[in-house]
Protein backbone atom coordinates (compact mmCIF):
# COMPACT_ATOMS: atom_id res chain seq x y z
CA UNK A 1 0.00 0.00 0.00
CA UNK A 2 1.62 3.32 -0.81
CA UNK A 3 0.79 5.36 2.44
CA UNK A 4 1.89 8.36 0.58
CA UNK A 5 -1.94 8.30 -0.57
CA UNK A 6 -3.94 10.67 1.20
CA UNK A 7 -7.70 9.37 1.51
CA UNK A 8 -9.04 11.54 -0.99
CA UNK A 9 -6.85 10.74 -3.20
CA UNK A 10 -7.53 7.15 -2.63
CA UNK A 11 -10.96 7.87 -4.04
CA UNK A 12 -10.16 9.36 -7.22
CA UNK A 13 -7.82 6.81 -8.00
CA UNK A 14 -10.47 4.23 -7.94
CA UNK A 15 -12.44 6.68 -9.87
CA UNK A 16 -10.14 7.13 -12.44
CA UNK A 17 -9.87 3.29 -12.85
CA UNK A 18 -13.31 2.61 -13.13
CA UNK A 19 -14.48 5.52 -15.65
CA UNK A 20 -11.63 3.95 -17.87
CA UNK A 21 -13.07 0.46 -17.37
CA UNK A 22 -16.50 1.59 -18.00
CA UNK A 23 -15.05 3.91 -21.00
CA UNK A 24 -13.27 0.60 -22.86
CA UNK A 25 -16.50 -1.69 -22.15
CA UNK A 26 -18.66 0.99 -24.10
CA UNK A 27 -15.93 1.21 -26.85
CA UNK A 28 -16.04 -2.63 -27.09
CA UNK A 29 -20.31 -2.91 -27.24
CA UNK A 30 -21.22 0.02 -29.19
CA UNK A 31 -20.53 -0.05 -32.87
CA UNK A 32 -21.99 3.54 -33.27
CA UNK A 33 -19.60 5.39 -34.28
CA UNK A 34 -20.50 8.77 -32.01
CA UNK A 35 -21.06 6.59 -28.75
CA UNK A 36 -17.72 5.67 -29.21
CA UNK A 37 -16.15 8.83 -29.36
CA UNK A 38 -17.77 9.37 -26.35
CA UNK A 39 -16.62 6.24 -24.79
CA UNK A 40 -13.07 6.87 -25.98
CA UNK A 41 -13.09 10.57 -24.38
CA UNK A 42 -14.47 8.67 -21.12
CA UNK A 43 -11.11 6.61 -21.54
CA UNK A 44 -8.86 9.99 -21.72
CA UNK A 45 -10.98 11.32 -18.77
CA UNK A 46 -9.88 8.36 -16.56
CA UNK A 47 -6.28 8.24 -17.90
CA UNK A 48 -6.11 12.22 -16.74
CA UNK A 49 -7.55 11.71 -13.35
CA UNK A 50 -5.24 8.61 -12.96
CA UNK A 51 -2.20 10.66 -13.64
CA UNK A 52 -3.04 13.48 -11.47
CA UNK A 53 -3.74 11.44 -8.67
CA UNK A 54 -0.50 9.76 -8.82
CA UNK A 55 1.37 13.12 -9.19
CA UNK A 56 -0.56 14.91 -6.62
CA UNK A 57 -1.95 12.38 -4.26
CA UNK A 58 1.38 12.87 -1.84
CA UNK A 59 1.71 15.09 0.48
CA UNK A 60 3.60 18.67 -0.84
CA UNK A 61 2.70 20.93 -3.27
CA UNK A 62 1.27 19.84 -6.17
CA UNK A 63 3.29 18.32 -9.15
CA UNK A 64 2.74 20.73 -12.03
CA UNK A 65 3.97 18.66 -14.43
CA UNK A 66 1.49 15.74 -14.83
CA UNK A 67 -0.95 18.92 -14.95
CA UNK A 68 0.29 20.21 -17.86
CA UNK A 69 0.62 17.20 -19.61
CA UNK A 70 -2.98 16.77 -19.03
CA UNK A 71 -3.51 20.27 -20.24
CA UNK A 72 -1.74 19.24 -23.42
CA UNK A 73 -3.76 16.26 -23.04
CA UNK A 74 -7.63 18.07 -22.76
CA UNK A 75 -7.11 20.36 -25.88
CA UNK A 76 -5.21 17.44 -28.33
CA UNK A 77 -8.81 15.08 -26.49
CA UNK A 78 -11.02 17.97 -28.55
CA UNK A 79 -8.94 18.69 -31.64
CA UNK A 80 -8.83 15.07 -32.41
CA UNK A 81 -12.57 14.93 -31.30
CA UNK A 82 -13.15 17.53 -33.81
CA UNK A 83 -11.66 15.67 -36.48
CA UNK A 84 -12.94 12.31 -35.93
CA UNK A 85 -16.40 14.08 -35.90
CA UNK A 86 -15.64 15.15 -39.48
CA UNK A 87 -14.62 12.30 -40.30
CA UNK A 88 -17.90 10.41 -39.21
CA UNK A 89 -19.90 13.18 -41.09
CA UNK A 90 -18.00 12.04 -44.66
CA UNK A 91 -18.79 8.82 -43.51
CA UNK A 92 -22.30 9.45 -42.92
CA UNK A 93 -22.25 10.96 -46.70
CA UNK A 94 -20.59 8.21 -48.54
CA UNK A 95 -22.09 5.39 -46.61
CA UNK A 96 -25.57 7.03 -44.99
CA UNK A 97 -24.87 5.72 -42.04
CA UNK A 98 -23.10 6.28 -38.62
CA UNK A 99 -21.91 2.98 -37.40
CA UNK A 100 -18.98 0.45 -38.04
CA UNK A 101 -19.68 -2.64 -39.53
CA UNK A 102 -16.98 -4.04 -41.75
CA UNK A 103 -18.80 -5.87 -44.66
CA UNK A 104 -21.07 -3.71 -44.66
CA UNK A 105 -19.66 -0.57 -44.66
CA UNK A 106 -17.04 -2.10 -47.26
CA UNK A 107 -19.48 -2.24 -49.74
CA UNK A 108 -21.16 1.06 -48.87
CA UNK A 109 -17.71 3.05 -50.24
CA UNK A 110 -17.32 0.52 -52.79
CA UNK A 111 -20.91 1.96 -54.02
CA UNK A 112 -20.48 5.61 -53.25
CA UNK A 113 -17.14 5.43 -55.62
CA UNK A 114 -18.96 3.63 -58.35
CA UNK A 115 -21.38 6.15 -58.77
CA UNK B 1 7.97 33.16 -6.17
CA UNK B 2 5.80 30.62 -4.98
CA UNK B 3 2.33 31.36 -4.83
CA UNK B 4 1.38 30.14 -1.26
CA UNK B 5 -2.35 29.58 -2.14
CA UNK B 6 -1.01 26.64 -4.47
CA UNK B 7 0.48 24.31 -2.01
CA UNK B 8 -2.18 21.65 -0.12
CA UNK B 9 -3.39 22.12 3.43
CA UNK B 10 -1.90 18.89 5.65
CA UNK B 11 -3.66 16.61 4.93
CA UNK B 12 -2.78 14.39 7.81
CA UNK B 13 -5.52 14.46 9.54
CA UNK B 14 -8.74 13.61 7.18
CA UNK B 15 -10.90 16.29 6.91
CA UNK B 16 -14.09 14.83 7.08
CA UNK B 17 -16.34 17.30 5.07
CA UNK B 18 -13.65 17.22 2.11
CA UNK B 19 -13.80 13.56 1.78
CA UNK B 20 -17.43 13.60 1.79
CA UNK B 21 -17.85 15.74 -0.95
CA UNK B 22 -15.25 13.69 -2.69
CA UNK B 23 -16.93 10.72 -1.99
CA UNK B 24 -20.27 12.08 -3.24
CA UNK B 25 -18.22 13.83 -6.50
CA UNK B 26 -16.45 10.47 -7.12
CA UNK B 27 -19.78 8.50 -7.06
CA UNK B 28 -21.82 10.96 -9.57
CA UNK B 29 -18.78 10.84 -12.17
CA UNK B 30 -18.68 7.27 -12.04
CA UNK B 31 -22.78 7.38 -12.53
CA UNK B 32 -22.53 9.91 -15.13
CA UNK B 33 -19.58 7.77 -17.12
CA UNK B 34 -22.15 4.27 -17.15
CA UNK B 35 -25.27 6.66 -18.03
CA UNK B 36 -23.08 8.28 -21.07
CA UNK B 37 -22.37 4.25 -22.00
CA UNK B 38 -25.74 2.51 -21.06
CA UNK B 39 -28.12 4.85 -22.22
CA UNK B 40 -30.55 3.64 -24.83
CA UNK B 41 -30.90 7.50 -26.33
CA UNK B 42 -27.62 9.00 -27.66
CA UNK B 43 -28.92 12.27 -27.68
CA UNK B 44 -29.04 11.85 -23.52
CA UNK B 45 -25.45 10.03 -24.00
CA UNK B 46 -24.13 13.09 -25.13
CA UNK B 47 -25.90 15.58 -22.48
CA UNK B 48 -24.49 13.26 -19.81
CA UNK B 49 -21.21 13.38 -21.09
CA UNK B 50 -20.90 16.50 -21.07
CA UNK B 51 -22.19 16.86 -17.21
CA UNK B 52 -19.49 14.51 -16.43
CA UNK B 53 -16.93 16.92 -17.89
CA UNK B 54 -18.23 19.64 -15.37
CA UNK B 55 -18.12 17.40 -12.85
CA UNK B 56 -14.41 16.21 -13.81
CA UNK B 57 -13.96 20.00 -13.65
CA UNK B 58 -15.27 20.05 -9.98
CA UNK B 59 -12.64 17.29 -9.17
CA UNK B 60 -9.78 18.85 -10.98
CA UNK B 61 -10.46 22.21 -8.10
CA UNK B 62 -10.84 19.25 -5.46
CA UNK B 63 -6.98 18.13 -6.50
CA UNK B 64 -6.10 21.15 -6.66
CA UNK B 65 -5.69 21.89 -9.98
CA UNK B 66 -7.49 24.71 -10.73
CA UNK B 67 -5.45 24.88 -14.58
CA UNK B 68 -7.39 21.92 -15.21
CA UNK B 69 -10.59 22.57 -13.79
CA UNK B 70 -10.90 26.13 -15.98
CA UNK B 71 -9.59 23.69 -19.03
CA UNK B 72 -12.00 21.26 -18.52
CA UNK B 73 -14.86 23.40 -17.85
CA UNK B 74 -13.99 25.20 -21.35
CA UNK B 75 -12.97 22.62 -23.25
CA UNK B 76 -13.57 19.44 -22.11
CA UNK B 77 -17.54 20.19 -21.03
CA UNK B 78 -18.25 23.73 -23.48
CA UNK B 79 -16.07 23.07 -26.81
CA UNK B 80 -16.51 18.61 -27.07
CA UNK B 81 -19.91 19.41 -26.01
CA UNK B 82 -20.53 22.07 -28.91
CA UNK B 83 -18.57 19.77 -31.57
CA UNK B 84 -20.71 16.87 -30.26
CA UNK B 85 -24.35 18.39 -30.93
CA UNK B 86 -23.81 20.43 -33.72
CA UNK B 87 -22.33 17.04 -35.60
CA UNK B 88 -25.81 15.60 -34.20
CA UNK B 89 -27.96 18.66 -35.43
CA UNK B 90 -26.10 17.98 -38.62
CA UNK B 91 -26.91 14.22 -39.04
CA UNK B 92 -30.54 14.78 -37.63
CA UNK B 93 -30.90 17.76 -40.47
CA UNK B 94 -29.69 14.87 -43.01
CA UNK B 95 -32.69 12.75 -41.64
CA UNK B 96 -30.91 10.54 -40.21
CA UNK B 97 -30.78 10.33 -36.63
CA UNK B 98 -28.61 8.15 -35.22
CA UNK B 99 -29.18 6.00 -32.39
CA UNK B 100 -27.88 2.34 -31.70
CA UNK B 101 -28.86 -0.61 -33.23
CA UNK B 102 -31.39 -2.66 -32.53
CA UNK B 103 -29.50 -5.83 -32.36
CA UNK B 104 -27.01 -5.37 -29.94
CA UNK B 105 -23.90 -5.28 -31.47
CA UNK B 106 -22.32 -8.26 -29.36
CA UNK B 107 -23.83 -11.30 -28.55
CA UNK B 108 -24.36 -12.43 -24.88
CA UNK B 109 -21.20 -14.84 -25.17
CA UNK B 110 -19.06 -12.21 -26.02
CA UNK B 111 -20.84 -8.80 -23.74
CA UNK B 112 -20.13 -11.26 -20.80
CA UNK B 113 -16.19 -11.70 -20.99
CA UNK B 114 -16.23 -7.98 -22.74
CA UNK B 115 -17.41 -6.89 -19.68
CA UNK B 116 -15.57 -9.14 -17.24
CA UNK B 117 -11.81 -8.14 -19.06
CA UNK B 118 -12.76 -4.60 -18.41
CA UNK B 119 -13.55 -5.62 -14.99
CA UNK B 120 -10.60 -7.18 -14.63
CA UNK B 121 -8.59 -4.53 -15.88
CA UNK B 122 -9.73 -2.23 -13.63
CA UNK B 123 -9.08 -4.20 -11.15
CA UNK B 124 -5.76 -4.35 -12.04
CA UNK B 125 -5.27 -0.71 -12.96
CA UNK B 126 -6.44 0.33 -9.41
CA UNK B 127 -4.19 -2.31 -7.54
CA UNK B 128 -1.23 -1.65 -9.39
CA UNK B 129 -1.62 2.32 -8.91
CA UNK B 130 -2.33 1.71 -5.22
CA UNK B 131 1.10 -0.24 -4.87
CA UNK B 132 3.33 2.16 -6.60
CA UNK B 133 5.45 3.46 -4.61
CA UNK B 134 5.48 7.08 -4.44
CA UNK B 135 8.67 8.54 -6.22
CA UNK B 136 10.96 10.62 -4.59
CA UNK B 137 12.73 13.45 -6.89
CA UNK B 138 10.40 13.91 -9.67
CA UNK B 139 10.40 16.15 -12.47
CA UNK B 140 7.72 18.50 -10.74
CA UNK B 141 10.12 18.62 -7.52
CA UNK B 142 13.10 20.10 -10.06
CA UNK B 143 10.38 22.40 -11.85
CA UNK B 144 9.43 23.75 -8.51
CA UNK B 145 12.87 24.17 -7.38
CA UNK B 146 13.71 26.29 -10.52
CA UNK B 147 10.43 27.73 -11.35
CA UNK B 148 12.03 31.58 -10.73
CA UNK B 149 14.16 31.33 -13.64
CA UNK B 150 10.84 31.02 -16.02
CA UNK B 151 9.59 34.03 -14.54
CA UNK B 152 6.30 33.46 -13.82
CA UNK B 153 4.89 31.81 -10.54
CA UNK B 154 2.22 29.48 -11.93
CA UNK B 155 4.17 26.29 -12.01
CA UNK B 156 2.14 25.28 -14.74
CA UNK B 157 2.23 27.85 -17.15
CA UNK B 158 5.80 27.81 -15.90
CA UNK B 159 6.30 24.11 -17.17
CA UNK B 160 3.87 24.66 -20.26
CA UNK B 161 6.36 27.09 -22.07
CA UNK B 162 9.23 26.78 -19.37
CA UNK B 163 10.47 23.36 -18.74
CA UNK B 164 8.36 21.46 -21.34
CA UNK B 165 8.17 23.92 -24.16
CA UNK B 166 8.43 21.29 -26.92
CA UNK B 167 5.14 19.55 -25.84
CA UNK B 168 3.47 22.72 -26.07
CA UNK B 169 4.62 23.06 -29.41
CA UNK B 170 4.04 19.77 -30.37
CA UNK B 171 0.85 20.05 -29.42
CA UNK B 172 -0.42 22.93 -31.46
CA UNK B 173 0.78 21.07 -34.42
CA UNK B 174 -1.61 18.38 -33.66
CA UNK B 175 -4.24 21.09 -33.09
CA UNK B 176 -3.38 22.13 -36.33
CA UNK B 177 -2.85 18.51 -37.96
CA UNK B 178 -6.64 17.87 -36.48
CA UNK B 179 -8.04 20.61 -38.30
CA UNK B 180 -6.50 20.51 -41.90
CA UNK B 181 -7.60 16.78 -41.34
CA UNK B 182 -11.13 17.88 -40.95
CA UNK B 183 -10.65 20.78 -43.40
CA UNK B 184 -9.45 17.64 -46.00
CA UNK B 185 -12.19 15.20 -45.40
CA UNK B 186 -15.01 17.76 -44.86
CA UNK B 187 -18.35 17.36 -46.68
CA UNK B 188 -18.83 19.97 -49.59
CA UNK B 189 -20.64 22.52 -47.67
CA UNK B 190 -22.90 25.10 -49.44
CA UNK B 191 -21.57 28.42 -48.38
CA UNK B 192 -24.05 30.49 -46.28
CA UNK B 193 -26.24 29.77 -43.10
CA UNK B 194 -24.85 27.48 -40.80
CA UNK B 195 -26.95 24.62 -39.44
CA UNK B 196 -28.40 26.12 -36.30
CA UNK B 197 -31.61 27.14 -34.37
CA UNK B 198 -32.66 30.35 -35.76
CA UNK B 199 -32.55 32.48 -32.82
CA UNK B 200 -30.93 35.23 -34.71
CA UNK B 201 -35.01 37.38 -35.25
CA UNK B 202 -35.16 36.84 -31.93
CA UNK B 203 -34.53 40.89 -30.88
CA UNK B 204 -33.07 40.26 -27.25
CA UNK B 205 -30.30 38.08 -29.21
CA UNK B 206 -28.74 40.94 -30.48
CA UNK B 207 -28.58 42.60 -27.02
CA UNK B 208 -27.27 39.07 -25.46
CA UNK B 209 -24.45 38.75 -27.95
CA UNK B 210 -23.39 42.56 -27.52
CA UNK B 211 -22.89 41.76 -24.17
CA UNK B 212 -21.79 38.03 -24.12
CA UNK B 213 -19.23 38.42 -26.95
CA UNK B 214 -17.37 41.37 -25.38
CA UNK B 215 -17.44 39.66 -22.55
CA UNK B 216 -15.70 36.39 -23.49
CA UNK B 217 -13.04 38.24 -25.03
CA UNK B 218 -12.56 40.24 -21.82
CA UNK B 219 -12.58 36.80 -20.14
CA UNK B 220 -9.75 35.23 -22.55
CA UNK B 221 -7.62 38.77 -22.28
CA UNK B 222 -7.74 38.38 -18.43
CA UNK B 223 -7.32 34.23 -18.06
CA UNK B 224 -4.23 34.54 -20.57
CA UNK B 225 -2.60 37.69 -18.74
CA UNK B 226 -3.50 35.96 -15.45
CA UNK B 227 -1.95 32.67 -16.34
CA UNK B 228 1.59 33.93 -15.34
CA UNK B 229 0.95 33.70 -11.62
CA UNK B 230 -2.95 32.48 -11.18
CA UNK B 231 -4.78 29.49 -12.78
CA UNK B 232 -5.48 30.17 -16.31
CA UNK B 233 -3.34 30.70 -19.68
CA UNK B 234 -3.43 30.48 -23.52
CA UNK B 235 -5.72 27.16 -23.90
CA UNK B 236 -8.54 28.20 -20.91
CA UNK B 237 -8.28 31.60 -22.42
CA UNK B 238 -8.39 30.43 -25.86
CA UNK B 239 -10.96 28.12 -25.54
CA UNK B 240 -13.35 31.00 -23.70
CA UNK B 241 -12.84 32.77 -26.82
CA UNK B 242 -13.83 30.04 -29.28
CA UNK B 243 -16.94 30.02 -27.01
CA UNK B 244 -18.01 33.53 -28.46
CA UNK B 245 -17.38 32.27 -31.90
CA UNK B 246 -19.27 29.60 -31.19
CA UNK B 247 -21.84 31.55 -30.09
CA UNK B 248 -21.72 34.17 -33.25
CA UNK B 249 -21.73 30.90 -35.27
CA UNK B 250 -25.05 29.70 -33.86
CA UNK B 251 -26.63 32.66 -33.77
CA UNK B 252 -26.28 33.55 -37.61
CA UNK B 253 -24.00 36.30 -37.33
CA UNK B 254 -21.44 34.01 -38.74
CA UNK B 255 -21.82 32.08 -41.93
CA UNK B 256 -19.90 29.52 -43.35
CA UNK B 257 -17.73 30.86 -46.18
CA UNK B 258 -16.43 28.86 -49.16
CA UNK B 259 -12.82 29.44 -48.94
CA UNK B 260 -10.42 30.06 -45.74
CA UNK B 261 -9.51 33.78 -45.93
CA UNK B 262 -5.82 35.21 -45.70
CA UNK B 263 -6.60 36.95 -42.02
CA UNK B 264 -7.98 32.75 -40.57
CA UNK B 265 -5.16 31.00 -42.54
CA UNK B 266 -2.29 33.31 -40.63
CA UNK B 267 -4.43 32.63 -36.97
CA UNK B 268 -4.65 28.90 -37.78
CA UNK B 269 -0.49 28.92 -37.99
CA UNK B 270 -0.10 32.05 -35.63
CA UNK B 271 0.56 29.81 -32.72
CA UNK B 272 3.01 27.71 -34.17
CA UNK B 273 5.16 29.56 -36.03
CA UNK B 274 5.36 32.80 -33.34
CA UNK B 275 6.73 29.56 -31.21
CA UNK B 276 8.76 28.50 -32.99
CA UNK B 277 10.68 31.73 -34.08
CA UNK B 278 10.94 32.38 -30.79
CA UNK B 279 12.43 29.13 -30.10
CA UNK B 280 14.79 29.38 -33.14
CA UNK B 281 15.68 33.25 -32.44
CA UNK B 282 16.91 32.09 -28.80
CA UNK B 283 19.53 29.55 -30.61
CA UNK B 284 20.47 32.15 -32.63
CA UNK B 285 21.71 34.79 -29.71
CA UNK B 286 23.15 31.37 -27.85
CA UNK B 287 20.43 29.97 -25.59
CA UNK B 288 19.06 26.54 -25.54
CA UNK B 289 16.06 26.15 -28.56
CA UNK B 290 12.95 27.10 -27.33
CA UNK B 291 14.11 28.62 -23.84
CA UNK B 292 12.21 31.80 -24.18
CA UNK B 293 14.40 34.96 -23.31
CA UNK B 294 11.70 36.93 -21.21
CA UNK B 295 8.17 37.18 -19.49
CA UNK B 296 7.50 39.42 -22.44
CA UNK B 297 8.49 36.62 -24.96
CA UNK B 298 6.30 34.07 -22.60
CA UNK B 299 3.22 36.57 -22.96
CA UNK B 300 3.91 36.97 -26.74
CA UNK B 301 3.65 33.23 -27.53
CA UNK B 302 0.40 32.81 -25.52
CA UNK B 303 -1.08 35.63 -27.37
CA UNK B 304 -0.64 33.93 -30.49
CA UNK B 305 -1.25 30.35 -29.34
CA UNK B 306 -4.49 32.00 -27.62
CA UNK B 307 -5.46 33.18 -31.52
CA UNK B 308 -4.87 29.98 -33.19
CA UNK B 309 -6.37 27.79 -30.34
CA UNK B 310 -9.40 29.97 -30.66
CA UNK B 311 -9.81 29.95 -34.45
CA UNK B 312 -9.22 26.11 -35.09
CA UNK B 313 -12.04 25.34 -32.81
CA UNK B 314 -14.28 27.91 -34.05
CA UNK B 315 -13.86 26.39 -37.50
CA UNK B 316 -14.09 22.70 -36.02
CA UNK B 317 -17.34 23.43 -34.94
CA UNK B 318 -18.47 25.57 -37.72
CA UNK B 319 -16.78 22.34 -39.97
CA UNK B 320 -16.50 25.22 -43.03
CA UNK B 321 -13.19 26.20 -44.81
CA UNK B 322 -13.94 29.42 -43.33
CA UNK B 323 -16.19 32.25 -42.12
CA UNK B 324 -17.32 35.11 -43.02
CA UNK B 325 -20.04 37.94 -41.30
CA UNK B 326 -23.35 36.67 -42.69
CA UNK B 327 -25.11 39.37 -45.04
Amino acid sequence: MNDALNPSALIYLLTAAAVFGIGLHGLLQSRQILRQLLTINLMGSGIFLLLITLGGGSDGPPDPVPQAMVLTGIVIAVSATGFALALLLRWHELSDSTELDAVADADAVQDAHDE
Amino acid sequence: MRAPDMRVPDMRVPDMIGLGIDAVLALAIVWLALQTVRSRDLFKAMLMFVVFGLLMSLAWARLHAPDLALAEAAIGAGITGALLLVTWRRLQADGHEPADSEHPPLPLWLRLPTAGGASMLVASIGWVALELPATPGTAGELAWQRIDDIGVSNPVTAVLLGFRAYDTLLEMAVVLAAWLGARAVAIELRPGALPGPAYAEVPLVGALLSLVVPISILVAVYLLQAGGNAPGGAFQGGAVLAAGGVLLCLTGRLEAAAQTSGLERVLLVLGLVVFSLAGLLVMASGGAMLALPGLWAIYLVETALLLSIAITLVLLFAAAPGLRRAS
